[in-house]
This record gives C-alpha cells, structure tokens and sequence, in this order.
C-alpha cells in the first residue's frame, strides 16, 4: 500500500502540472470486516480492502471531480489528465476553490475516533459475537421464530488530505457495529423487528445481550398491533424515529439547499422556528462521537456549532464554497462532494420516555417509520408508522399500518416535550421527543 | 486491464478450496457526469470502479473479498481470504477449464457508438443548457432548475468455477431535472430519462421534454392542497405507478427472502396473492431499459419472468446461490452494485400488463378518493409486507373528475390486502420514465418499472387533513 500522503501530494501536483489552477487530493484506505450469522451458522463473512482517491480540480473557481479505484500508474495520470479537461466545460465561477484556512493544531488523539480493539480483535471473537446475538435474539421470546441474519462489522480507515495550498493532514478512525433483525410470528402474520448499534471501539459497543434483547423487545412488542383511527393527536417519537425526522431537518439546514432555495427554513436566521425545547447542535470534536474528526472534507478545521438555539435558528451548515456564496464562514462540514452534519444532535431534556407517555392522555408514540421525504422546501412530512396508542397516560395496544402527517417547521414549533436518552450511537441522534398534534391517520 | 483466462483459472482454484463454487466478478465502470444549477453547468465529475470481486459458497455460507489491484498476487491473496468460508470442511471440487477467450453476452442494449469524454462533453453541455431554458420558459413560476446528465459504461467479466466465462458491455446514460416553482406555495418537480443505450436517446427524446415535464409538476405541486387523510378509494396513474408493483409485490418475492422464510410470500407457489386482474412480469430483456441485462453479474442472461398470473403467485426471482439451496435456477436476478459487494437477487423492470378498462371509466368510477399519477419512491418491509409510497404528484377525485392536486400525500398498506383490492385495471400500460433506483442492503441498481392505470377500492392516505 502506498504512502497515504505522498500518493495525495503527488496527485496534487499531476493536477496543477496539467492545468489546473488549484487541486485537493483525498486518499482513504478502508478495512473492512463483516459477518453475519442466522439460525446457528455463520452465513456471510467478508473482509476486504477499499482504496479511494478522490480529487478535486478547479481551474477559474470551475470545479471537476474524481473518485475512482483505479491507482494503475497510467489509468490514475490519464484519469487526472481528463478530470482538469472536463472543468473545461463548466462555467466561471467567482466562489469556487480551495478555502483560504486549515486546521492546524489538532490533537486527533483527544478526539477518540481511533481504538487499536477494532484490528486487534480476532476474527473468531467477532465471528462468536455475531453467533451469540442470533442465538440470544432467538432465545428471548418463544414467538422468534426467524431472523434476516445478526451482523457483527467494523472498518478501519486512514485518510489523507492534501492540496496545492500546501495543505496535508492525515488521520484514523475506526468503527464497530452490532446489528440484529429478528422475526416474530403471532400465529397469522411475520413481524420483523431491526437493532443495531455502533461505537468507535468494541469495548464501548452496547453488550451484544443488550442488542438481542432490544431487537427481540421491537419483533414481539408489535404482535396484535391493528390500525389506530384517524385523529390529530399528540405524537412521541422514540429515540431512533427522532433521530431520522432530525435528519430530515439536516436537509433544510444544509447550505447547498437553502442556496437554491430549496429549504422551508430559507432566509429564517435569527427567527423563531422551533419552541423553546429545540436547541439543535452539530458538533465535529465531540471525543468518541461516530462523525467526529479533526478535519472536514476540504481540510477545514471542525467545530461544535449552535445551528438553533432554543428554537431561534442561528446558522445554517456550510463548507467553504456555499459559505462564500451565502456570506457565511465554513462551519467545517464539507463532506463527500457536498454538505454533511458530523455529529448533529437534538439537545437531551430531562423526562424519561416513561413520563412522556404518562404526560400524554390520548396520542401515539412512533417506534419506527418507513419511507422517506423529497419535501426540504416546505416541509411536508408524511410517514408509514409503526408504534402503540397511548390511552390514560399509558400504552394501551400495539398499532401499525398507519401515517403520521405534518409539516417540520409545524413539528419544530410543537416540540414540548424532550427526554433524556440521547446516545451518540450514531451521526444523527435525538432524544426522544413529543409533538403536541399531528395527523395519524389509519382507518 | 482485465484478468486473462489464465489467471482467474488459478485465482478460481486458490479461491474453492472446499467450498461447492466459488467466481470472480471483474468491474471497471467509468461514469462521465455534468451538473447545472443557477443557469450554468456547476460541477463536472468523473467516477471509477474498477476491480474484482471474489465469492466462495459453501452449503449456505459464503464467504468475499475484493480488491482493486489486478496483479495476481494480489488476486490470488483475496481469493485466499474469500476461501476462509470453507476453511473448516474437507470435501474437494474441482474448477473446471475455463475457455481461453470469454463468451461475448449478446447485448440487449440500444445502438452504441464509442465514445470519448472530450468528444462528447459539449454535447452533455448543451443538453443541460437546453433544459434549463426550457424549464424557465415553460412557467414564470420556476424560481429553481437543477439538471445532471450521467454517462457510463460498466465492462464486467464473469468466470465462474464451473466454467462460465463471460463478459458484457453495459451503458447507462440518464437525464435528470429538478425544477423549484413559487407560487401560492413552493412546490418541486422532478423527472429524468434516458436507459441502457447510447446519447443518442436524447434525439428522440429531448432534454426540453424531460424540463417541461419536471416544470410542469413543481408548478402543479406549488397550487396543491392538503391531502385528506384516511381509508379511501385510489387510482394509480399509468408508468410510475408500477413502483407500487415493485414495492408491494416485487420484493416480496426476491429468492433470499424466500429461501429463509422471511417473506409472507414464502411457500406460495400456486397460491392467490392478488386479485384475478392482477399479472406481473419482471424483466431482464427489455431493449434499452434500465434495468435491463445481456447478462446477470453472475453470468445469467437477463430474461422475461412470470411473478403473477392472473393473481396466482407463479415463480420467485433467484440469483444462482439461492436458486440453488431451493433446488430451483438462477433466473437473472444476481445483481451487485459494484466488485465490493455480494450480488443479491434483485429486480430489472417490473411491470404489469394491460387491462380492459379505459381510463375513463376507472377514474369516472370513484366518487372520492386520490389520484395517484406517480410516485417520489416506495419502501416496504418484508415479513408482514407493509409498505409507504410517496407521491410525487396527486390529485383528489371528487364525482368521478380530477379536481385539486394535493400536496405531501403517502400511500400505506399491506401488499397482498392491497393487491387483493385491484378492481379495474387499464388498456394503458406503459413503462415509467427511466430514472428509477432500487435501494436494497445498502446496494442501488437501475430498474425499470411501468403499469396500467389501477384502481384500489381502499388504501390509507396519509395526509395532514382530516375531513
């Protein structure tokens, strides 16, 4: 394997000597490990390097791109030689290029992203581990009786970044992951529940016996369920379904779509869009977190940023290019050609879930949603539901089959109630979280 | 460059061991793309997949490794890595010859001419600044136009140990545009085009066409009401609807599913899934279409499959490994999405053919309920087949008439309650627009999907209004 640094730098300068008037070159080398197990038998086990060079060429702020797999010496010269061609053909463009600061500085070890348990681990321990949460998941409830398969996978990456401004940098990271989806039979019908979890080390993973019994609970807890008739009630979204409709919200305070107007929360700095229990933070240096790390994808220095404070919302997410066109400085959330959150969260309340439901005399609390939204520039929310129906402050009966309807500026302003259980298991995580009305509808 | 006939024999025999079958997949797959946004071409880009992938099966497991370096060293140690599977059994396969040369697949795809970047990316250009003319022009009201044309062009080679060596060419050129309009609201608007054939598509079908169309939603769409909410009649408009077929029905009846028993459809064979108005076809044998293949990624040709016939369930779709635990064959149906993954058993294009009714009397039948003219994406889950589609563009019919359109509407159900509920179904059928990806454990492939015009007599509607 080449030197992650030397092969970027190199890169670099292929892409300058060809034309172009500045390049940045990223090189990741990424191990990976998975397998799954179902019934009592290993089925799948997977192991493999991927090597990725991206590159990055602008030539009068117009931009080309390159990822590619190819590090043949010839196929990577003519590669690059076609890319610097290619910005060519795109238009003048007084914002774009490389920015004009780095981090510096950065103590990638007080971070946390790196634990030597992930290489260290054997493959036979994880093959166990993978065995284990299948069995477990099984033996929870006499009703499991099938499973898609329990996942026991890690990758190990070592990136490096440099540019022509004489940028480089180069950090690891690491990751692991349990994942479990058992399937329960109520005597008619097949309920599949899924759990996972992940961590950057294996010893801070949540015990595989926890996972099993998490994913058993979601397979048997929905037995019985039937629709809920159509009403507009409160609604309470358990940890997992609030931490996806927080990355629906990631959409509309993502700069490249409020630039072309494709956010309902365009133009809305320093306005009133959430209530008071809606502080929403996007922190890059959190130590351990799963989307921390010293640098963003342009080498820009990562940073903890208030994107909405007690519900005023106080900026929106940039990297260098959509910062200069929107007046704004990078918030350090380049990511993948494009804007990504690092670790976003929804700040933690102090109600368990427990006292959310009680505080709730007639709703519905949402354990898992499917589908997805295209809908950033109004709003519009609308998802296939599973969850319980909530009688007298308590669960009254398992229901599924049905939608849970709003808007997310709506949703925003309704929160009032926030729990205490936010985990940083993954880049995007809320507490749970009560909307005081939305639609359900069913029968 | 390509492994040769030599090579992958003996990364092929370092790789079985003592599993039952063990191939090699070869990818190099270059993808040319050009993005416009605020009237001019943004962002160009280049992507490269390139490598190999190599797959041991033993009994139910199966063991992979892939890489990017195609020296043979490298080769023959991931080959070692897959083979881990089967460390622990004892029997002994043979690989058999492999032919010095690969068996070219007969392409199922359109006219292709060679092509060069540089000889072409004016051209790409022009399209999308074509587009964006048109999209401004259709309607003041379009305050946004995002335009991508895509080129590729996948070379894949498979060798297998029991002798297969195959290799197939396979384009893709796909155009697509994003309007934004401002009216009483702000709407969006979406549509793309294009297949497995060559730029030349665009001729026929011009990028002015694919812009007014995706003008002509975002603008319907920024006058759209609330979606009412609740258990009503529903219309599925002709083309896109066939996402319901895909969703509802289609994954329901993949081989893995099938094959562990995790599917409702598991086991029913023969059995009535679906109203007797309701056939279904997958197909891998469809000229031009996205999801269709001269060859699967395991070295099966694409071909036409009979899912449902007259409502009666009549076969699964199999990639080889499934087939084979369930005694059965592979019907086309392995597909990856690059070297660094396992192929699964996934659709092509699914579709269901014409019906009697004209669409007149479908949507002239309903006294209130949704029309449903195409759909922003689906999903389900497979157990209990429950599944949610977004509608991309709607409208209430009130006494047998389109009226206003609504705005954020979902569709949920259960797919065979709903497949049972299929009254009337159209002498319309046709293919959807070609810009549909299926997204299954993390993989995306291109896939075709088409329908008649359908009419459920009861779905939930997910709206924010409550009537």
């Amino acid at each position: 394997m080449p030197d992650g640094l030397e092969l970027a730098g190199h890169v670099v300068r292929l892409a300058t000597a060809g034309g172009a008037d500045a390049a940045e070159v990223t090189y990741t080398e990424a191990d990976r490990f998975s397998t799954e197990a179902r019934d009592r038998e290993i089925a799948k086990l997977e192991r493999s390097t991927a090597r990725t060079l991206t590159l990055r060429a602008f030539a009068r702020g117009a931009k080309a791109t390159l990822a590619t797999s190819d590090f043949s010496p010839g196929g990577l010269a003519a590669l690059v030689a076609e890319t610097v061609d290619a910005a060519r053909f795109v238009g003048d463009d007084p914002h774009g290029g490389l920015p004009d600061a780095f981090a510096a500085g950065v103590d990638a070890a007080a971070l946390r992203i790196f634990a030597d348990d992930v290489r260290a681990r054997a493959d036979e321990a994880k093959i166990e581990d993978a065995l284990a949460l299948e069995r477990l998941a099984r033996e929870c409830d006499p009703r499991i009786v099938n499973s898609g398969g329990s996942r026991v996978a890690d990758t190990t990456v070592s990136l490096a970044l440099a540019n022509s401004r004489g940028f480089a940098g180069e950090y690891r990271q690491s990751q692991a992951s349990l994942g479990s989806n058992p399937i329960a039979h109520d005597g008619a019908k097949l309920r599949t529940a899924s759990y996972g979890t992940a961590a950057r080390a294996y010893a801070s993973l949540e015990p595989v016996p926890s996972v099993a019994a998490v994913a058993a609970r979601r397979a048997v807890e929905m037995i019985g369920a039937r629709k809920p008739a159509t009403a507009r009630c409160p609604v309470i979204f358990e940890r997992d379904v609030a931490a996806q409709v927080l990355g629906d919200i990631f959409a509309a305070i993502n700069a490249a779509n409020v630039a072309v107007g494709n956010s309902f929360l365009a133009e809305r700095i320093g306005a009133r869009v959430g209530s008071d229990l809606a502080t929403i933070v996007d922190d890059g240096r959190l130590p351990g977190g799963l989307g921390t790390s010293p640098f963003d994808a342009e080498g820009v220095a990562t940073q903890r940023t208030v994107v909405m404070e007690r519900g005023t919302l106080r900026t929106f997410l940039y990297d260098t290019y959509y910062a200069r066109r929107l007046g704004a400085r990078s918030t350090g959330n380049a990511s993948g050609g494009g804007i990504g959150p690092s670790n976003l969260y929804l700040s933690a309340g102090t109600r368990t879930l427990e006292e959310m439901v009680a505080a709730t005399p007639r709703g519905v609390l949402v354990l898992e949603t499917i589908g997805f939204s295209t809908e950033s520039v109004t709003g519009t929310y609308s998802r296939g539901a599973r969850g319980f129906a909530i009688e007298g402050g308590a669960l009254a009966y398992p229901i599924d089959e049905f939608t849970i309807a709003g808007n997310l500026a709506e949703m925003l302003a309704a929160i009032d109630l926030v729990g205490s259980d936010l985990v940083f298991d993954q880049p995007i995580v809320a507490p749970s979280f009560r909307v005081a009305e939305m639609t359900v509808s069913g029968t | 460059m390509q492994p040769d006939s030599a090579t992958l024999q003996r990364v092929l025999t370092r790789a079985l061991g003592a599993g039952d079958f063990a191939d090699a997949f070869y990818e190099r797959r270059i993808a040319r793309s050009f993005r416009l946004q605020d009237g001019r071409v943004h962002e160009a880009g280049i992507v490269v997949s390139s490598g190999v992938g190599i797959r041991v099966i033993s009994g139910e497991r199966a063991g992979y490794a892939h890489c990017d370096d195609l020296s043979e060293a490298a080769l023959l140690a991931t080959a070692k890595v897959a083979s881990l599977i089967a460390k622990d059994r004892t029997a002994r396969c043979d690989v058999a010859a492999l032919p010095s040369r690969a068996e070219r697949a007969a392409s199922r795809y359109g006219p292709l001419e060679p092509e060069t970047l540089r000889a072409e990316s004016a051209t790409y250009v022009d399209f999308l600044a074509r587009a964006d003319v048109a999209a401004r022009a259709h309607d003041p009201r379009v305050r946004s136009v995002l335009a991508f044309f895509s080129s590729e062009m996948q070379e894949v080679a498979i060798a297998t140990s029991e002798g297969r060596y195959v290799t197939d060419r396979r384009p893709l050129v796909t155009f697509g545009v994003q309007c934004v309009a401002a009216g009483r609201e702000r709407g969006t608007g979406f549509y793309g085009d294009g297949g497995r054939t060559s730029v030349d598509y665009f001729v026929t079908h011009a990028p002015e066409e694919i812009a007014r169309e995706a003008a002509r939603i975002a603008c319907v769409n920024c006058d759209a009401v609330e979606t009412p909410a609740g258990e009503m009649e529903v219309v599925v408009g002709a083309g896109s609807g066939g996402v319901l077929l895909h969703e509802a029905v289609g994954h329901g009846l993949e081989g893995d599913f099938n094959r562990q028993g995790q599917s409702l459809y598991s086991g029913r064979i023969g059995e009535r899934v679906a109203s007797d108005l309701v056939t279904i076809y997958d197909d891998g044998d469809l000229p031009g279409e996205r999801g269709s293949l001269a060859v699967d990624d395991e070295g099966t040709p694409g071909a036409h499959k009979v899912l449902v016939e007259n409502g009666i369930l009549r076969g699964y779709m199999h990639d080889r490994h499934n087939a084979l635990l369930m005694g059965s064959a592979s019907t086309g149906s392995g597909r990856r999405q690059s070297f660094r993954v396992m192929p699964q058993p996934r659709m092509c294009n699914t579709y269901m053919p014409s019906g009697e009714a004209t669409y007149d009397e479908i949507v002239g039948s309903v006294k209130r309920g949704i029309f449903a003219t195409s759909f922003a994406g689906g999903q389900v889950e497979i157990s209990k087949g429950d599944f949610v589609f977004m509608l991309a563009e709607g409208y209430l019919i009130e006494d047998g008439k389109l009226t206003a359109p609504v705005r954020g509407a979902s569709l949920v159900g259960n797919g065979p309650e709903v497949m049972n509920r299929v009254t009337m179904v159209g002498n319309d059928g046709r293919l959807a627009g070609r810009y549909y990806t299926c997204g299954k454990g993390g993989q995306y492939v291109p896939v075709g999907v088409g329908m008649p015009t359908v009419k459920l007599s009861s779905v939930t509607v997910g709206g924010s209004g409550v009537a």
